[in-house]
């Protein structure tokens, strides 16, 4: 009974210290060359494990380190500050290796 | 085509010289830009700006001017400033507006001396990714001279790039400078390419004279 008991409470608690993906809809994305600003500003964000950006999709997507989040106001302040305007955040279970498949986007 | 081994070999030290360049004068925050550009032998410019956020940066820059009608020269050394006053994020495009302004020192080639010189301009740009336009209005002043220079680019891609693919672009470029530099418009075909923070675009002018530019972000 303990035991299961506490291997409800370990279910219970897996979303929140699993890793997570932010996927972010964005608009103004036409440039990769422009668009470097946005990868080089998450990747300093210390929770950041790592970046996707997809012009095609006008997504921006990022993999967080288990146990950790980004609030969705740092998100649209730092794609703001990038230059860009964020128009939706959802939080997803992909993972970055089947976003790169599904958008054919190499790392 | 009249462009020699000497006039390649300048190009490609000037290639050497410099990472890259940008057609923005902002490029992302945090960033910095380094630019080169030679301009079929009226102009060349090297540049170098910092970016602590997307709206302004920081720089200077050389531009050497000269004239394809007669002997007269110009080198300005400038510190500048850009400003993005206007950006436009849309669905599937952007747009903006650039202003700068600066000042520095120009030597006057043809009577040896040097000035004060101060320059202003602005850039209003619009691009997809299939699509691309900018003017750009460049205007310095010094007690020896004055000189604009309005460049049109139009450009089209073949495809749609992506982040992580090469972007390649056709483009026509309409130059035209004040004050006896050049006499009409300086007309040049291009193909620009990029790819993460490298930028190259290389072409002739209808005189067969080379233009190029470099650009790199880091």
């Amino acid at each position: 009974m303990r035991v299961s008991h506490v291997l409800l409470a370990l279910a219970l608690l897996a979303p929140g210290v699993h890793a997570a993906t932010i996927e972010m809809t964005v608009n103004g994305l036409v440039c990769g060359f422009c668009a470097q600003g946005i990868e080089k500003t998450l990747r300093k964000n210390p929770a950041t494990a790592d970046v996707l950006v997809s012009l095609e999709n006008r997504l921006v997507a990022i993999a967080t380190k288990e146990g950790t989040d980004i609030a969705d106001a740092d998100l649209r302040k730092a794609l703001t500050n990038a230059g860009y305007d964020v128009k939706a955040i959802e939080r997803t279970q992909h993972s970055m290796d089947e976003l790169r498949a599904r958008f054919k986007v190499s790392k | 085509m009249k462009i020699d081994s000497a006039r390649l070999a300048a190009a490609l030290v000037l290639c050497a010289a410099c990472t890259s360049a940008i057609a923005k004068p902002i490029a992302f925050a945090e960033g910095t830009t380094v630019m080169a550009e030679y301009g079929a032998g009226t102009m060349t410019e090297l540049q170098a700006f910092y970016a602590p956020t997307f709206r302004y940066s920081v720089g200077g820059g050389h531009l050497s001017l000269n004239s394809a009608e007669n002997d007269d020269t110009r080198d300005i050394t400038y510190l500048r400033l850009n400003y993005l006053p206007k950006r436009w994020n849309m669905e599937s495009a952007q747009a903006n507006v650039f202003v700068w302004g600066g000042v520095g020192r120009a030597h006057v080639g043809e009577t040896d001396d040097d000035q004060l010189a101060w320059n202003a301009g602005g850039q209003l740009d619009y691009e997809t990714r299939r699509v691309y336009a900018s003017l750009r209005s460049d205007y310095y002043d010094a007690s020896g001279f004055s000189h604009r220079i309005d460049t049109l680019q139009l450009g089209i891609a073949p495809y749609e790039h992506d982040y992580d693919t090469l972007a390649v672009w056709f483009v026509i470029q309409g130059r035209q400078y004040s004050n006896g530099l050049f006499d009409g418009t300086e007309w040049a075909a291009l193909i620009r390419l990029f790819k993460h923070n490298a930028w190259v675009e290389a072409g002739a002018t209808r005189e067969g004279k080379l233009q190029a530019m470099l650009m790199f972000n880091f």
